[in-house]
């Protein structure tokens, strides 16, 4: 199958600090992609390349075979690369709505007078029904989004980038912070992204449980480089692998 | 909902039509610049309150719109066109203007931004205050005509109400927009560049594209007040373009609350009202205008309509401590 | 241009550039401590301006009383200024917030002047003088005024031993360190109150001691403050954040003015305004700045 988004030699320096070496990977549409590796091994500063944040020194990026590389993050966004944060990022002095709102802006883009003319609608009703229904949590529309507990925040944020509707998700630490009901709601969310929306996730996640559970494929990277590939069994018993992690003072 | 609505604007109106019967004379006169300064303080809203920009430029597009006005109608320039034509080109002409201004500025971001607003302020008020071609110079522009609404000539002296009304459903449109752009995607845009523009971008916002198009509504909005303001008072001078104001500017929007439409208005009243209310203490006003602003700062940083949002949350977390009380009891009693 | 005229024109501007500079160093050193932009350095300035002339004119005290009282006033001045406008603030969320504190400082600052002083303005005898009027210093051909000298000295050296302090001495990089990571500075011990306290009174002395040189060469008034600005100008075009380009940046800017009223006396404030938006488009980092990076 034609791959959702391919890395090709990607490499980036920070000062004399290698976060990037020649990271080459594709993913597939419709399946969920585990990134992991020990703490500061560059796996966010992979997300912020592929989602448009940092450029890349070298090395390039295709979605759908078309290179992006060059084009700019907000672009990037509006073509398919839908991602999360590791701490929810939302607009903090508005409510519920508009905060889902501007998942669905992204799929939505008439223009920035959207919404300016007719009533306060909630066209995407249904999805978000059916997306709720996953995640298993109900709110008040008119509540700041500061009223719900960190881990309901995540979930939200994972519903916002799914009504985007994006070809690729970048979804970053989604089970940190979250009680063991919620993680398996979010895991629920996630192979409904995959398995229904053919979405290719892209995860991070240092729940190895989580990772060995929905991951269909894993990319393991340590001091910017990959250092192993595979499905679930290979990587569990990859001896660089097990290196890192026992190697380092970080087991995942 | 529909009904809330209803009532609020049966409130405006109501409050429209009673006003010019208990106000007269110069009383009257400061209301009507004072609400005029609020349409300027609404582009402020805009900038500062939806989108985080501190801009300091609104009083200098006031100016361009006051000086646009008063040359275009008196024929300083050669030609003469009719009062209404000017008060309706200025937004357009100036919306404009601010558009490429902003893209120039808007290059910066944060603090830097904010510098440029500073520089373009002194640049223009030097202008203003020297180049007698255009602006007059020192002694500033007289004479100019009042607005001639169709047929209807408003009677020159400010205080009349039909310059009141004209201007307050002036504000009252200018605030319907302001409402709209904040349910909008570009509120939400805005809204996004304020608490985070890395993750704004991420959720495929142009924010630099964003940005201008706040800056150029906040550059129509400042200039056709600037319009009105010119019409109304009938001269313009460049001191009321200089940096102090456009301070005095920012304290009117974030007085009321910066991200308050009803605020905004309130804010606006206050600014230019209380000076007059209390001349007699002339001197002291001032300082206790400042005392008042750094006390607004520490206890209700988002001005004076914050006051209402506290009391309805707390009214709110009262009405959820209540139903859990309920609960509890239902659930002993079965 | 003769060389005469040159020479005046210049250390006339250098003396307006060190004033520039000291407001602007004083800026930066707020930035760094308490990250808060201070719209009331100007008035703070214009401050130090009305207190030297109360304590010279109003009680006649001789310069080696005059200098100590005077110090103590600033350094009053700046606790109450942080204990009223950024302590209170200092867990403000929205960023306008403390600026707009310091907005509403400066028209306290002023309004007091005029309250305590009165509305005329009162003028200064500068430090040297010859038979009653100002005196000038011939250096060669080219006569120079005293005060002006004298700003550029007394001014370079209170900046450098700041410089010193907050640069070199173990104390002053102590200082900084607490101020940028308080939680930290708890753990070592160092009470982030004490160390941001200094701060604020180091910059008022520095501040208020130019409003002291300048008050001479301009009268004192309680429209000093609006000088803050070019202050503004030469902290972005030396490099936001940056002690040394702030100082090369503000010189630049006397300069600058002084030179562009041979020619435009009336446009001075545009050709200086001018150059600070060419810089922020040109080279937005400043002279001396590094290129800013977005950070996720």
């Amino acid at each position: 199958m034609q791959p959702i988004l391919r890395l090709e030699g990607i490499c980036k320096q920070f000062g004399g600090v290698t976060a990037a070496k020649d990271i080459t990977f594709s993913m597939t549409p419709g399946q969920v992609h585990g990134l992991i590796g020990p703490n500061g091994a560059g796996k966010s500063t992979l997300m912020n390349i592929i989602s448009g944040i940092y450029e890349p020194d070298w090395g390039s990026i295709y979605l759908n075979e078309q290179e992006i590389t060059k084009i700019p993050a907000y672009t990037r966004a509006r073509m398919g690369i839908g991602r999360t944060f590791q701490t929810p990022r939302f607009l903090q002095r508005s409510n519920i709505r508009d905060n889902l709102l501007i998942g669905t802006d992204l799929a939505d883009q008439t223009g920035f007078l959207k919404g300016f003319f007719g009533k306060k609608g909630r066209p995407f009703d249904d999805e978000l029904a059916e997306l709720m229904e996953v995640a298993k949590f109900t709110f008040d529309w008119n509540d700041n989004v500061n009223s719900l507990p960190f881990g309901k925040r995540k979930l939200l944020e994972i519903v916002r980038s799914m009504l985007g509707h994006p070809k690729v998700m970048l979804v970053d630490e989604p089970a940190a912070g979250l009680n063991n009901k919620e993680i398996e709601h979010a895991m629920d969310l996630l192979n409904l992204a995959a398995q229904k929306r053919g979405i290719g996730v892209l995860l991070i996640e240092h729940s190895m449980d989580m990772i060995m559970d929905i991951c269909s494929d894993i990319v393991v990277i340590n001091f910017g480089q990959v250092i192993g590939m595979g499905g679930p069994k290979e990587i569990s018993q990859n001896k660089a692998v097990i290196d890192a992690y026992l190697g380092g003072d970080d087991l995942a | 909902m529909k009904f809330k609505n209803l009532i609020g604007a049966g409130l405006i109106c109501a409050i429209i039509l009673i006003v010019p019967q208990f106000l007269h004379g110069y009383p009257m006169t400061v209301v009507n610049v004072a609400l005029l300064f609020a349409i300027t303080s609404y582009g402020i809203s805009v900038m500062l309150g939806m989108g985080g920009q501190l801009s300091f430029a609104a009083v200098t597009f006031m100016g361009l719109g006051a000086y646009f006005v008063a040359n275009t109608t008196t024929g300083r320039l050669g030609i003469t066109i009719p009062t209404m034509l000017a008060l309706v080109l200025t937004p357009i002409v100036f919306a404009g203007v601010a558009f490429l201004v902003g893209l120039v500025l808007l290059k910066l971001k944060g603090t830097y931004f904010t510098f440029a607003t500073i520089a373009l302020v002194q640049v223009a008020f030097t202008f203003f205050n020297n180049y007698s071609p255009l602006f007059g110079g020192p002694d500033g522009i007289s004479g100019i005509p009042t607005l001639t609404f169709f047929d209807h000539s408003f009677r020159s002296s400010g205080s009349s109400n039909e310059w009141f009304y004209f201007i307050s459903i002036s504000v009252v449109l200018v605030a319907i927009v302001v409402e709209r752009i904040r349910r909008s995607q570009l509120g939400r845009a805005l809204a996004s560049i304020r608490d985070n523009e890395t993750a704004a971008l991420t959720f495929g916002i142009n924010t630099y594209l964003t940005k201008v198009i706040a800056f150029s509504i906040a550059g129509a909005f400042a200039s056709f007040s600037g319009a009105l303001w010119v019409m109304h008072g009938r001269f313009v001078g460049a001191d009321m373009f200089n940096f102090l104001n456009a301070a005095q500017f920012i304290i009117m929007a974030m007085l009321g609350g910066v991200n308050s439409t009803v605020g905004i208005v309130i804010g606006a009243l206050l600014v230019t009202g209380l000076p007059e209310l209390f001349r007699a203490f002339q001197g002291y006003m001032q300082l206790f205008w400042g005392v008042a602003i750094i006390a607004l700062m520490v206890f209700m940083p988002t001005g004076l309509a914050g006051i209402k949002d506290m009391i309805v949350e707390k009214i709110r977390k009262y009405k959820v401590c209540a139903s859990r009380r309920e609960g509890d009891a239902d659930a002993t009693d079965s | 241009m003769s060389f005469t005229l040159f020479g005046t024109l210049f250390i006339n501007g250098l003396s307006m550039g060190v004033i520039y500079a000291m407001m602007a160093m004083g800026l930066i050193l707020l930035i760094r401590a308490v990250g808060i932009l201070n719209f009331a350095q100007g008035e703070l300035f214009m401050f130090g301006a009305y207190i030297s002339a109360a304590l010279v004119l109003d009680f006649h005290l001789p310069l080696p009383i005059m200098i100590p009282a005077a110090m103590v006033c600033f350094a009053v001045v700046g606790l109450v200024f942080m204990f009223t406008i950024y302590w209170p603030l200092r867990k403000a969320s929205y960023a306008a917030t403390t600026i707009i504190a310091t907005m509403g400082a400066a028209i306290v600052l002023r309004e007091l002047a005029v309250l305590i002083w009165g509305p005329l303005p009162r003028s200064m005898p500068p430090l040297v003088v010859d038979e009653g009027r100002p005196a000038i210093l011939h250096l060669g051909d080219v006569p120079l005024q005293w005060q002006n000298v004298l700003i550029i000295v007394i001014g370079v050296l209170l900046m450098y031993l700041i410089y010193l302090l907050f640069e070199k001495l173990y104390v002053g990089k102590m200082m900084q360190a607490a101020c940028q990571n308080s939680y930290a500075a708890n753990l070592l011990g160092v009470p982030t109150i004490l160390t941001i306290a200094a701060t604020y009174v180091i910059v008022s002395i520095l501040v208020s001691v130019g409003g002291y040189l300048v008050a001479p060469i301009f009268m004192v008034r309680n429209t000093l403050g609006v000088l803050q600005l070019r202050a503004f100008a030469g902290v972005v075009i030396g490099g936001f954040g940056n002690i040394k380009g702030a100082i090369i940046g503000s010189l630049i800017v006397g300069l600058i003015e002084v030179f562009s009223t041979l020619h435009f006396s009336a446009y001075r404030d545009v050709t200086v305004f001018l150059t600070l938006i060419l810089f922020l488009l040109l080279r937005p980092q400043g002279l001396f700045g590094e290129k800013i990076k977005d950070k996720a």
